[in-house]
């Protein structure tokens, strides 16, 4: 068998393969778009307990944040604010999702993404036996400005034994977060 | 000699046990099973695979050219296993997070190409399927026994469950990638220890029958 035939024949399976994993993408697609969306949606109510109605909002620097309201009108100042905080863990990027009061104190923190260390760095997202919610998240409801930190950077935020570097990743994502909300004015400046 | 049905589906699970004898597939096996949940689902996503393949290398074995039949076998893995890795986002979101990179790792799981090249290729669509089935359980039971020794003694737990009591002080090494290899070590070595002993049983029974 010459070459051309035999690639003919791997060309015809690498066709079908492509037609059954596109029919197979198109039947999944909304259903897999939902769930992440429904997964936003939980943890942004979970963050943010008091806002009835969350908005997606942009900065003019592009960047995206949530606005939480307390009824349906959004012309009225929010009652809280939600964003997307980013750090370099020790083997994932780790996704926070962070409700803010207006006044920077953090409301509620929710973990989107980690592929960290099983055993150490993913307790970071471990609920104890008989309880309702990670230890580790709990931490940091009511942190604010220079105490969203790691005890080990004079914070007061509890590192989880074996895994500093999620932890601070954690941590400090979120600090630099809080901080660029309040440098754009969004937050209200702190009160001396 | 031809083996009976029931014979090519215990196989999987005892004497051609993917992972304890032929030592197949240790990449995700020891990486996944820190916890029996992550084990059981690996196992049960490989076992999808494994059948699917199986199957369709088994109907395609008469047309496809010797010379390229290894390409052709990855293209149908590699399809099986976006189809598997897109219905498991789509319907078992949680379970699709804890396996994360994994599930597209089972492409090059040699558990599934080595049955597809040394079973489907040469065999039957019903044989290949109870082949398929047989490995793949045998898969999941081994995932589960590893993973399970590994959550309780690495984190005293099981099913994300507590078993073990406050005092008990979980033994971090076994969670981590070389705890893996330790409980395989010790479970293959138990495993030959025993065929040793079976064998030296026969062995005196033959001679006190002389």
């Amino acid at each position: 068998m010459n070459i051309t035939k035999l690639g003919f024949i791997l060309g015809i399976f690498c066709v079908s393969a492509a037609f059954a994993l596109s029919a197979v993408y198109e039947s999944t697609k909304g259903k897999i778009a939902y769930e992440k969306e429904k997964v936003m949606q939980e943890a942004l109510r979970s963050v943010l307990p008091e806002a009835k109605n969350i908005v997606l909002t942009t900065s003019p620097d592009g960047k995206e944040y949530y606005c939480g309201f307390a009824g349906d009108d959004t012309d009225v100042p929010p009652v809280g604010y939600a964003i997307v905080a980013a750090g370099k863990g020790y083997s994932s990027t780790i996704q926070t999702l962070v409700g803010l009061a207006p006044d920077g104190v953090i409301k509620g923190m929710n973990i989107m993404y980690q592929q960290e260390t099983p055993g150490l760095g993913t307790k970071a997202v471990e609920i104890k036996y008989g309880e309702k919610d990670p230890w580790f998240q709990r931490q940091f409801i009511g942190s604010f400005g220079d105490t969203v930190a790691v005890d080990k950077d004079g914070g007061k935020i509890q590192c989880i034994t074996g895994s500093t570097i999620t932890s601070r990743a954690i941590a400090s994502s979120i600090k630099q977060e809080v901080e660029w909300m309040r440098s754009k004015a969004i937050l209200k400046p702190v009160q001396e | 000699m031809q083996r009976t049905i029931v014979q090519e589906f215990t196989k999987g699970i005892g004497s051609e046990n993917p992972i304890f004898r032929l030592v197949l597939g240790l990449c995700p096996a020891l990486a996944v099973t820190t916890s029996l949940e992550n084990g059981l689902g690996m196992g049960l996503a490989a076992t999808f695979v494994l059948l699917c393949s199986n199957t369709i290398v088994s109907l395609i074995k008469g047309i496809v050219p010797p010379k390229i039949r290894i390409p052709i076998y990855i293209v149908v893995i590699a399809t099986f296993v976006s189809i598997t890795e897109m219905v498991m986002a789509a319907y078992a979101p949680d379970l699709h997070k804890a396996l994360g990179i994994f599930v597209p790792l089972i492409v090059v799981n040699c558990i599934i190409l080595g049955r597809a090249e040394a079973f489907a290729g040469k065999n039957g669509v019903f044989r290949s399927v109870v082949d398929g089935l047989g490995m793949g359980t045998g898969f999941t039971i081994s995932l589960c026994v590893l993973a399970g020794i590994r959550e309780i003694l690495g984190d005293g737990k099981l099913w994300g469950y507590p078993v073990m009591g406050q005092s008990f002080e979980p033994v971090l090494l076994l969670i981590l990638p070389a705890g893996g290899f330790f409980v395989m070590g010790l479970l293959m070595a138990a495993l030959k220890m025993k065929d040793m002993r079976t064998a030296a049983m026969k062995r005196t029974q033959a001679i006190a029958e002389k």
